[in-house]
């Protein structure tokens, strides 16, 4: 596959650890190649319609400085300080240097480091979004496991039901029947607010439980369906009635054949799932009162603050496009089909 | 395919939800039993004769909202698939047609549509590009279009690379000719799939942004934005979210239970699984049954 383990090795017995590594490395590389090949264009094409959010809009620095009714020659003078007269290209030229050093500019409304503002914000969504992973992933393993293993009782059908109940429950109606029953009802957790992680593990989690859990409903359903789906199908494989009838054990059969080729489907919806789940941290964090990055994104968009979208928009992206590597990275390891590069 | 929808249970029961949230949509400000915007002295009361589910911390009765709110929450999603289906379905099928230039443009916009948070896109773009309704529908709706681009690109390369398309286009068939005659009928099936799943999508989302104020303005009721008033409230009355919440929650799985059904029927195995279930419910052999209804 790579050129790198086909060299011929100095020393024999080091250079057999050597190449393995070598070609363990290019593996990786090659894997992080295909992904960039691929996000790379993303990228440009969703900063750019990023940046063009501020011509369409029509929204203007001036505006919120002077108020409504400014002269003509106050609001060009305000608007070549932000150097908003110069020709778009050569704005956006500027603009995205500055992403690629993260600088993301300063804010209409309070003249604030854009970037400071929403690495604030964002130690609260990650930690959200990181346990809203955690909890998906872990019910949504263990109810498509279940569900497989069990497949065609009563067992497969109850996990089926269920999983289409949760999939239908979007994230706001979780996260206030959430605050209803556990918060208001039980005062099991609070309702409202956050306390870093520094403060103390317990309040921490207490605080991002409930909105982790509304976000987590969504992760939960798709892993478990698509694990389901992925495992069934692999039992049906002739290698893996071959591994039955070569008489290995029914967990070395599970765990060697039927999960490494059954688990794809389920990462891939993983990365897929992650940009809902940053997304949705709009109205999580509106219902539980977070000061994160969608809170943030909300208040700014409501607020015209154009440069403070963009910045959240350019952020969010970078996450999103992270997160895919991450999971592409971790499908070219376990996967025995897309380490062949199909 | 209608009728063989409706053959299923699951079809008859997606399509009987679904009918009765359209008639509410459509009859609701009338069978309202109130002025959704009166307010009056009994704020937060509980359900009585005269307001069966209560009224708000405005006093106002929350049957008449929740009625008169149907409207925009079901023609919202109407509204955002269609957009979503005009604008993803025809560069899915000419991106097969037209040239590399062109399948390679469309496909990295896809790419980055998909990759977008898309609630926190549309939030984004709507408040700055103004407030309303359509901008709502229109952001949304060209958001969530990839999924029919997908479908009908994949739809139209298996099309495409056939046989009797080859012949159709060594006969000198034009590719408008070609599309209107093979493509539909081949594309046609998935894309109704995608319309289904979309409906259900649209109405999460057009449901998200009213509950954050977004797209209609506040007197006006939505089933989202009855939500966001109830949050506040909740200490009073912990069981006012669930009428909304059971109305979106049935209205999403009546839409992925249509979805499935329409895959069920007119997937490979479709007419297979028809005659099948009908044999058994005969409880004879498949020869006295057969397919009930056409296309």
């Amino acid at each position: 596959m790579t050129t790198t383990a086909a060299q011929a090795p100095p020393d024999r017995r080091r250079g057999g650890a050597v190449a393995r590594t070598r070609h363990t490395l290019g593996r990786v590389l090659a894997t992080l190649a295909r992904s960039a090949a691929i996000f790379a264009p993303v990228f440009l094409v969703a900063t750019f319609v990023t940046f063009a959010l501020r011509s369409l809009s029509g929204l203007s620095p001036a505006r919120i400085q002077l108020g409504e009714d400014a002269t003509p020659e106050a609001i060009a003078r305000v608007e070549a300080a932000w150097g908003l007269n110069r020709p778009f290209l050569v704005q956006y030229g500027d603009w995205f240097r500055g992403v690629l050093h993260g600088q993301l500019g300063t804010s209409w409304t309070n003249g604030a480091d854009i970037s400071t503002l929403i690495g604030l914000g964002l130690g609260v969504s990650l930690s959200v979004a990181g346990l809203a992973l955690v909890i998906g992933v872990l019910a949504g393993f263990a109810l498509g496991t279940l569900a497989a293993l069990k497949r065609t009782t009563w067992i497969d059908r109850a996990v089926t039901g269920f999983v289409t109940v949760v999939s239908v429950m979007p994230a706001f109606v979780v996260g206030i029947v959430l605050v209803a029953v556990l918060a208001v009802g039980l005062h099991l957790f609070p309702a409202a607010g956050y306390v870093p992680a520094a403060d103390g593990i317990g309040p921490w989690l207490a605080h991002i439980t409930l909105p982790a859990l509304a976000l987590s409903f969504d992760v939960i359903a798709d892993v478990a369906r698509q694990l389901r789906a992925g495992l069934v199908a692999a039992y049906r494989e002739n290698y893996v009635t071959g591994a039955v009838v070569r008489g290995l054990s029914p967990r070395r059969v599970f765990l060697v054949h039927v999960l490494r080729n059954g688990l794809g489907p389920a990462l891939a919806t993983l990365g897929l799932k992650f940009p809902a789940l940053v997304g949705a941290s709009v109205v999580t964090e509106w219902i539980f009162g977070l000061q994160g990055f969608g809170r943030f994104a909300n208040d700014s968009a409501q607020a015209g603050d154009v440069p403070a979208v963009q910045g959240v928009l350019v952020v969010s992206i970078v996450l999103v496009v992270a997160f895919n590597l991450v999971v592409n990275l971790v499908l070219a390891r376990v996967t025995p089909a897309a380490r062949r590069g199909v | 395919m209608v009728s063989r929808v409706l053959s299923l249970t699951s079809g008859r029961v997606a399509a009987a939800v679904l009918a009765l949230i359209a008639l509410l949509a459509l009859l609701g400000p009338w069978l309202a039993p109130h002025d959704p915007l009166a307010q009056s002295t009994a704020t937060l009361a509980g359900p009585s004769g005269s307001h069966w589910l209560g009224t708000d911390h405005l006093g106002r009765d929350v049957l008449s909202r929740l009625l008169a709110g149907s409207r925009v929450s079901v023609l919202g999603s109407l509204e955002v698939a269609l957009v979503a289906l005009a604008v993803g379905v025809i560069p899915g099928i000419l991106s097969v047609h037209l040239g590399r230039v062109f399948e390679w443009l469309t496909l990295r916009i896809a790419d980055t549509l998909v990759a977008l948070p898309f609630l926190l896109f549309a939030v984004a773009v709507i408040a700055l590009l103004g407030n309303g309704i359509t901008q709502a529908m229109l952001v949304t709706g060209a958001l969530i279009s990839p999924l029919f681009y997908r479908v009908a690109r994949a739809a139209t390369l298996t099309v495409a690379r056939s046989p009797y398309v080859e012949a159709a286009i060594v006969s000198g068939a034009s590719v408008g000719w070609i599309v209107r005659r093979h493509v539909w009928a081949k594309v046609l099936p998935p894309i109704a799939v995608a319309l289904a799943q979309t409906i259900g999508v649209g109405f999460v989302i057009v449901s998200s942004l009213t509950f954050l104020g977004i797209g209609v303005q506040p007197p006006a009721p939505t089933w989202g934005g009855l939500l966001a008033s109830d949050l506040g409230y909740l200490t009073y009355q912990p069981w006012a979210p669930l009428a909304p919440a059971l109305l979106i929650m049935a209205t999403v799985w009546a839409a992925n239970l249509l979805a499935d059904a329409i895959r069920d029927v007119t997937g490979e195995a479709g007419r297979a699984l028809i005659d099948d279930r009908k044999a058994r419910a005969a409880g004879t052999g498949p020869a006295a049954t057969a397919t009930a209804g056409g296309a």
